[in-house]
C-alpha cells in the first residue's frame, strides 16, 4: 500500500524529516507516536503533497505509484486521505457543496458516474449521523463556526464519505473529551474493512485504547527509533518519551 | 457642461407637480454644478463620456413582465422605465402600509412623501439632483408607528431599450415599524435611467432592505439609496450589482439618532467590460452607533469596479463601532480594481476598523480542498465564488438568497471560463 524508503524532507530549509522508512501494507493500522518536533506533522504533510513541504531524497511508492511526481487533488484522487489537526474553515463553500465535489472528483478518477445531489444527500445524511454531526452543519460552510471536536468529526465523516485506501489520522483526538475521541475511534473503526490502511499520529497512547494498532512506531528526530506491536504504546504512556534522549546520543 | 445635462435643466423647467417646491430647490443647486471630469474626486475613476452626447436609438417594445424569485412571497410593484404597471389599489395591502403612485399622492400621502423627500439624501449626488427635478414617477410607501409587516414589498424597475427614465421611491418607517423593502432593478438594452431611493426609519424601527441592480449590455444607470436612522434604529441592507456601460450607485447611512445599527453588505459581480462604481458614506453624527460594512467583489476581464468606502465619525460621536471591509477578486489582468477606504475621525473614544484587499487567495483553504481531490482549478473557482457566496448566505430572506446564488454562480463560471 505505502513504501517510504530513507525519506528527507524539509520545510523553508529547515531539515524535518531524516532518513524515514516505513511500509504499510493492507488492512494495517500503524501508530505513530512521538515528541513535539519530532516530524509528526510534517510526515502528514509531506505524503499529502502540501506546497512547501520539500522532499528532498528518498522515495514513497503509494499503491504502487511513485507518488512524489502526483499534485496533492491526484494524491487525494488515489486513495489517499488526511485527517488535520486543524482543519481549516472556508465561510462561503458549503459543506455539502464541498464534499459533493471531492466525492465526485475521487468517483471520477476510480472510473464511476458522479453521484446525483439526491444520491449524495442520501449518503452525506448516513455519514453525518454516524459521526454524530447534526444534518444542519452539510449547510454550513466548511468547519465554519465548528468547535474543535465537531472539525474532527467532520474530518471523519469526509473520510467515511471518500472511501480511502489509506488514511492518515494528524491527532485527531488533540482537544477532544472522552466522549467526541469514541465518536472519532468509532468513525474510524467502522472504516478498517480488513483492506484499508491507517496510519495513527498521537502524540498521547489515549486514542489506542479506542484504535487498536497493528504495530506502534516512535518517531523521534525526523525518524523511526523504535518500532513494536502495541504494548511500545503503554511503554511510552508510562516512561514519556524521556529516554529518547539517551537514545539519540546513542545514535548519533 | 454636458450637451445632456444643459437639456435636462431645460426639461426640468416643464415640471410641475406638488413637489415643485423641493424640485426648485434642487434645480437651483443642480445649476452650480459642473460636469464632472476625471479631476472631479468623486467621479475619478467613473467617465461620463458616454452620456455627455447620449443618443439613445429608438425604443423597441420588450418583454416587460416582472422576474419572479421562486418561493418569494412578495407585494410586486412593477415599474417599466419607472412608469407604474401596477394597480396599487387592487393589492391587499396589509394594515399599517399606505402606499401611492408619487404622481397619485393625495393629500396625506403627499405629507408622508415631503418629510422623506430630499430629507434624507444628500445633495451632493448629481444624478441625484437629475432625479430630484426629473422624477415625476415612483412610490411612497408609509408605514404606521408599531406596524409589523411580514410581507416583502418589491418595487421593480425594469429599463428598457431607447428610454430614459427617472424614478423616486420615498419610505417613511414609523417608530417601532418592521418592514422588508426590495429594490429591484434590471434591463440590458441601451437605456439611461437614474433611480433614487430614500428611506426615514424611526425610532426602534427595524427595515430589512435589498438592492438588486441587476443591469448589464449598454445601461447607464445612476441610482443610490439612502437612509436615515432614528434613535435605536436597526437597517440590513445587500446590495448586489452587475455591471454595465456605467453603472454608479451611491449610498448613504445616517445616524442621525443614537444606538442605531446599520448592516450593509454589497456585492459586485462583473462581467468582460462592465463598469461599477459604488461609493457608500456613513455619517455617524451622534454617539453609540454601530455600523458593520462589507464590500465584495469579483470583476472579469476588461472590466472595472471602483469602490469608495467613507465613514465619518463626527466630534460627538464618541462610542461608536464600526467596520467597513472591502476585498476584491481580479479574474485577469486585463480587470481593474480602483478601491477607497476613508475614515475621517473626530471624536477619541470609538472603534473602528477598515481594510481593503485586491486579489488575495487563502493558500491553506486551497490546499485543503485539494486535499479532498478537487483540482486546483476548480478549488479556486469555489473560494473565489465562496467568498461572495458568504455575503449571500447573509442575506435575512431565504428565498432571495436561494433565486440569487445559482445566478451568481452562473455569471461568475461563465465568466471564468473566458
Amino acid at each position: 500500500m505505502l513504501t517510504i524508503k530513507d525519506l528527507h524532507a524539509s520545510v523553508e530549509d529547515k531539515v524535518i524529516l531524516k532518513g524515514l522508512n516505513l511500509t504499510v501494507k493492507p488492512g494495517e493500522v500503524h501508530a505513530i507516536m512521538g515528541p513535539n518536533g519530532a516530524g509528526k506533522s510534517t510526515l502528514g504533510y509531506v505524503l499529502s503533497g502540501r506546497d512547501g513541504y520539500e522532499v528532498d531524497s528518498g522515495k514513497i511508492e503509494f499503491d504502487g505509484r511513485d507518488m512524489l511526481g502526483m499534485e496533492v487533488d491526484e494524491r487525494a484522487q488515489a486513495g489517499l486521505f488526511l485527517a488535520f489537526q486543524y482543519p481549516v474553515e472556508i465561510p462561503g463553500v458549503s459543506n455539502m457543496e464541498f464534499m459533493k465535489e471531492s466525492v465526485n472528483a475521487v468517483r471520477k478518477e476510480r472510473g464511476e458516474d458522479p453521484m446525483t445531489a439526491a444520491e449524495f444527500l442520501k449518503v452525506a445524511k448516513a455519514a453525518c449521523q454516524q459521526v454524530n454531526l447534526p444534518l444542519e452543519f452539510l449547510k454550513r460552510g466548511v468547519n465554519e463556526g465548528f468547535s474543535g471536536g465537531e472539525k474532527k468529526r467532520n474530518e471523519i465523516m469526509q473520510m467515511i464519505l471518500l472511501e480511502p485506501k489509506l488514511c492518515i489520522l494528524d491527532e485527531s483526538d488533540s482537544g477532544l473529551d472522552i466522549d467526541a475521541l469514541k465518536v472519532v475511534a468509532n468513525g474510524v473503526n467502522s472504516q478498517r474493512d480488513g483492506k484499508r490502511s491507517f496510519i495513527v499520529v498521537t502524540h498521547y497512547q489515549r486514542l489506542l485504547d479506542f484504535i487498536e494498532p497493528d504495530f506502534v512506531h516512535i518517531l523521534a528526530d525526523g525518524k523511526i527509533v523504535k518500532s513494536g506491536g502495541p504494548e511500545l504504546a503503554k511503554e511510552v504512556e508510562a516512561s514519556g518519551y524521556a529516554w529518547l534522549g539517551e537514545h539519540q546520543e546513542a545514535s548519533a | 457642461m454636458s450637451q445632456w445635462l444643459a437639456q435636462v435643466i431645460d426639461r426640468a423647467s416643464t415640471v410641475d407637480d406638488w413637489l415643485n417646491g423641493p424640485r426648485q430647490q434642487a434645480l437651483a443647486t443642480l445649476k452650480e454644478q459642473s460636469w464632472p471630469t476625471r479631476r472631479t474626486e468623486a467621479w475619478r475613476y467613473t467617465s461620463l463620456h458616454a452620456l455627455e452626447n447620449l443618443a439613445l436609438p429608438a425604443a423597441v417594445s420588450e418583454d416587460v413582465s416582472a422576474p419572479v424569485v421562486a418561493g418569494l412571497d412578495s407585494i410586486d410593484l412593477l415599474f417599466v422605465n419607472g412608469e407604474l404597471r401596477t394597480d396599487i389599489g387592487a393589492i391587499a395591502w396589509p394594515e399599517g402600509v399606505r402606499v401611492s403612485a408619487l404622481n397619485a399622492a393625495d393629500a396625506s400621502m403627499r405629507d408622508a412623501a415631503q418629510a422623506v423627500f430630499n430629507m434624507v439624501k444628500p445633495e451632493r449626488h448629481l444624478f441625484g439632483l437629475v432625479n430630484d427635478v426629473l422624477a415625476t414617477e415612483g412610490v411612497v410607501i408609509d408605514i404606521a408607528a408599531g406596524a409589523s409587516i411580514e410581507q416583502p414589498i418589491r418595487i421593480i424597475n425594469l429599463a428598457t431599450a431607447g428610454v430614459e427614465s427617472h424614478h423616486r421611491v420615498l419610505v417613511r418607517l414609523g417608530d417601532e415599524a418592521k418592514a422588508t423593502v426590495i429594490e429591484h432593478g434590471s434591463g440590458s438594452g441601451a437605456s439611461m435611467n437614474t433611480s433614487f431611493a430614500e428611506y426615514a426609519i424611526g425610532k426602534k424601527a427595524v427595515l430589512e432592505h435589498y438592492r438588486f441592480a441587476l443591469h448589464g449590455g449598454a445601461v447607464i444607470h445612476m441610482g443610490g439609496s439612502h437612509f436615515r436612522l432614528d434613535e435605536a434604529a436597526k437597517m440590513n441592507s445587500t446590495l448586489v450589482g452587475y455591471g454595465s456601460e456605467v453603472s454608479r450607485i451611491d449610498v448613504d447611512i445616517h445616524h442621525a439618532g443614537e444606538h442605531a445599527f446599520a448592516k450593509f453588505n454589497a456585492i459586485y459581480l462583473l462581467a468582460p467590460k462592465e463598469h461599477f462604481d459604488l461609493h457608500s458614506n456613513i455619517e455617524h453624527a451622534v454617539p453609540n452607533g454601530t455600523t458593520e460594512e462589507n464590500a465584495r467583489g469579483i470583476v472579469g476581464d476588461k472590466a472595472r469596479a471602483v469602490f469608495n468606502g467613507r465613514i465619518h465619525i463626527h466630534r460627538d460621536a464618541q462610542k461608536t463601532l464600526a467596520e467597513l471591509n472591502n476585498r476584491n477578486l481580479l479574474l485577469s489582468r486585463g480587470g481593474y480594481i480602483a478601491t477607497k477606504p476613508e475614515l475621517e475621525i473626530y471624536a477619541d473614544d470609538v472603534q473602528c476598523a477598515h481594510g481593503a484587499t485586491v486579489a488575495e487567495i487563502d493558500e491553506k483553504s486551497l490546499y485543503y480542498l485539494q486535499t479532498r481531490g478537487i483540482e486546483r482549478s476548480q478549488a479556486l473557482v469555489m473560494l473565489n465564488f465562496g467568498f461572495i457566496q458568504e455575503l449571500v448566505s447573509q442575506m435575512p430572506n431565504r428565498a432571495l438568497a436561494d433565486w440569487l446564488a445559482p445566478q451568481l454562480r452562473a455569471r461568475f463560471e461563465a465568466m471564468e471560463s473566458r
